[in-house]
């Protein structure tokens, strides 16, 4: 290779534009030595860590709404590696929001309990940082590395209540599964990387990992053989979209969902279920959209079954479910299937890119919203949530239990919260795309979840006839902080619910 | 020369022995070996299809790049995962999988 072809690659290497990212693996360095050099006990490490990332959230959401950043968006760096969009610059800010949520549920989770605190705010902040590079890879290569980084940090947070049988119990069991998926989807990624670098067949990439490279070569046609048509080609695509549906939960592979997020602690279970499941649609939607357009007639089918699958089983399983973050982690694979509807509607109807982006950011308000009451409710033993713990809790705690109704409300699709809004664009577009018998399943989705939300809001206001006060546990009030912070994720859900004008832009 | 079908067939054999091992054996010890196959497995393939697809316009470098990127990565993963292990043998006294059913409904 010659000086000057060196030099046009590392012209692209412009580490500005990963700033954010690189600041937040900065801060989380930075908490670890506030920490080492003052005595605190944690109580100005989430303070450094909450505030500093909503400065940097201000920041890119003032930069994304003001459109200075349209300048950049649409550019590859890193030779190739990195694609920033619009999309990405959305992913950015929701992840961001979902980590600041996360160290606030943390704060709380950890207040009562004799834990490491600032290593927790530090995982935190680097598996966003790993998000947020996510989201924006257009290569294998970065690909596979950063979604090893947040997994890998996901292993840790899993199991960081060391003490607790079931915190380990559930990190070994993530462990084995997310490995497991991992290297199902590598193995994808080695069969992709072979069949396009051949050079017998028609277009051979040169850098087979890169996604426009093999977008292109999967789309290659010479007249006598189709890339398209190829067995690797077709087993690697299958094999990467399986390693996808066991990070989002779907349908055979949910096997992991209520035992992980029961075991593990409440603000862990909160990132789970939000910010791995989105990046797990957002990584969908740049494969689908990306190398794998050509493939339609592989996913369609494949990804429609596994819907069907996910949404009548995440529902029905959840029916009999008496533990909270069972509760939570089924529905959250029945949301996983909503979502899935919203992706293959993507296929026909455009919009519906946007609807499932609103979907994720009404989800994410409402889930934060449900885990902070269950943290603040939780007791000592964090799996151990039943449904009788919540039993009155409007009377003993009149914020938390109208928080924990909005949030249920909004998670079931009640009118006129927002996420009545968000399912209803997701089904307007699932119409629009003529995917009737998806449409159907949803919906009888949406009535069984109903049931389950609302046995948990009956329980939430109503008094147990067999229960005496005396054996209902004593909930601590939630600080200022945390009220404004619930009262705040409720406010949005309801004008999320009424005005939906903000997401109109980018997208 | 071996031709390219054998290094492929082998990784496809490590890849599946793997697999089956991740599901059938109930040792957790047995069940990391199995995930670290199925990696070694990635890696074989990556650099045979590496060396095979190289022409001599296309140095086909990005397979060899990821492969220390695999290697790195397991070393972390085997590090995380050894210590979870651990802490559970320490409180359990048991890493079998059959025996650990804490987390029921």
């Amino acid at each position: 290779m010659d000086a000057e072809a060196l030099q046009s690659i590392v012209a692209t290497n412009q580490w500005g534009a990963i700033w954010p990212e690189i600041l937040l693996g900065c801060l989380a360095v930075v908490l670890l030595f506030v920490d080492l050099f003052t005595k605190s006990r944690g109580v100005i490490t989430v303070r450094i860590a909450i505030w500093s990332q909503v400065l940097l959230l201000v920041f890119l959401l003032g930069r994304f709404v003001f459109g200075s950043a349209s300048g950049e968006l649409g550019s590859h760096y890193f030779s190739g590696m990195i694609l920033q969009t619009a999309s990405t610059e959305w992913a950015r800010l929701f992840f961001l929001f979902a980590s600041i949520c996360v160290c606030h549920i943390g704060g709380v989770y950890l207040a009562s309990r004799k834990l490491a605190k600032v290593e927790f705010y530090h995982i935190v902040m680097i598996i966003t940082a790993g998000l947020m590079l996510l989201a924006q890879a257009n290569d294998f290569l970065l690909f596979f590395v950063v979604l090893e980084t947040v997994t890998i940090g996901f292993y840790i947070l899993v199991a960081y209540a060391r003490h607790s049988r079931f915190s380990l119990e559930a990190g070994l069991k993530y462990l084995v599964m997310a490995a497991f998926s991992s290297a199902i989807m590598l193995f994808g990624i080695v069969l992709l990387y072979g069949v396009a670098g051949n050079p017998n067949l028609p277009m051979t990439a040169s850098m087979p990992l890169n996604f426009d490279q093999l977008a292109a070569f999967i789309a290659a046609d010479d007249g006598s053989i189709a890339n398209r048509g190829n067995l690797m080609v077709t087993v690697g695509a299958a094999l990467v979209l399986i390693g996808i549906a066991f990070k989002i939960g779907a349908v055979p592979f949910q096997i992991w969902v209520p035992d992980v997020y029961q075991g593990a602690p409440t603000p862990v279970t909160a990132f789970l279920a939000v910010a791995s499941k989105a990046a797990g649609f957002i990584v969908l939607f740049l494969l689908l959209r990306g190398p794998f357009a050509d493939l339609d007639f592989l996913w369609v089918p494949l990804l429609t079954v596994i819907a069907v699958l996910t949404l009548l089983f995440g529902n029905i399983a959840a029916l009999g479910q008496r533990n909270v973050k069972r509760i939570m982690g089924m529905s959250g694979v029945a949301h996983a299937g909503v979502l899935l509807l919203g992706v293959l509607a993507a296929q026909q109807v455009d919009w519906a890119y946007k609807a499932v982006w609103f979907y994720l950011f009404v989800y994410a308000l409402a889930s934060f919203a449900v885990f902070t009451v269950m943290a603040h409710v939780a007791p000592q033993e964090d799996s151990d949530q039943s449904l009788e713990r919540y039993d009155n809790l409007i009377r003993r705690q009149p914020l938390l239990g109208t928080i924990l109704i909005i949030g249920l409300g909004s998670l079931a699709g009640i009118p006129p919260l927002a996420g009545f809004v968000a399912k209803l664009l997701i089904f307007v577009a699932a119409f629009q795309a003529e995917l009737y018998t998806l449409l159907g399943v949803a919906l009888l989705g949406v009535v069984l979840s109903i049931y389950y939300y609302f046995a948990w809001i009956r329980a939430a206001v109503m008094k147990h006839p067999f229960v005496e006060d005396s054996e209902t546990a004593e909930i601590p009030s939630p600080t200022f902080g945390s009220k404004v912070f619930m009262i705040t994720l409720a406010a949005a859900t309801i004008v999320l619910g009424v005005y939906q004008g903000m997401f109109a832009i980018g997208g | 020369m071996i031709a390219l079908e054998s290094y492929i067939l082998v990784a496809g054999l490590l890849f599946a022995i793997g697999a089956f091992g991740v599901l059938l054996r109930r040792n957790t010890l047995i069940l990391f070996m199995c995930l670290e196959l199925m990696l070694s497995a990635s890696i074989l393939g990556l650099i045979a299809f590496s060396r095979y697809n190289a022409t001599a316009e296309v140095a086909m470098m990005s397979g060899n790049l990821l492969v220390l990127f695999i290697i790195a990565i397991a070393a972390c993963e085997v590090a995380v995962g050894l210590a979870i292990i651990v802490t559970l043998w320490r409180r359990q006294q048991t890493v079998d999988v059959s025996e650990l059913t804490a987390l029921k409904n």
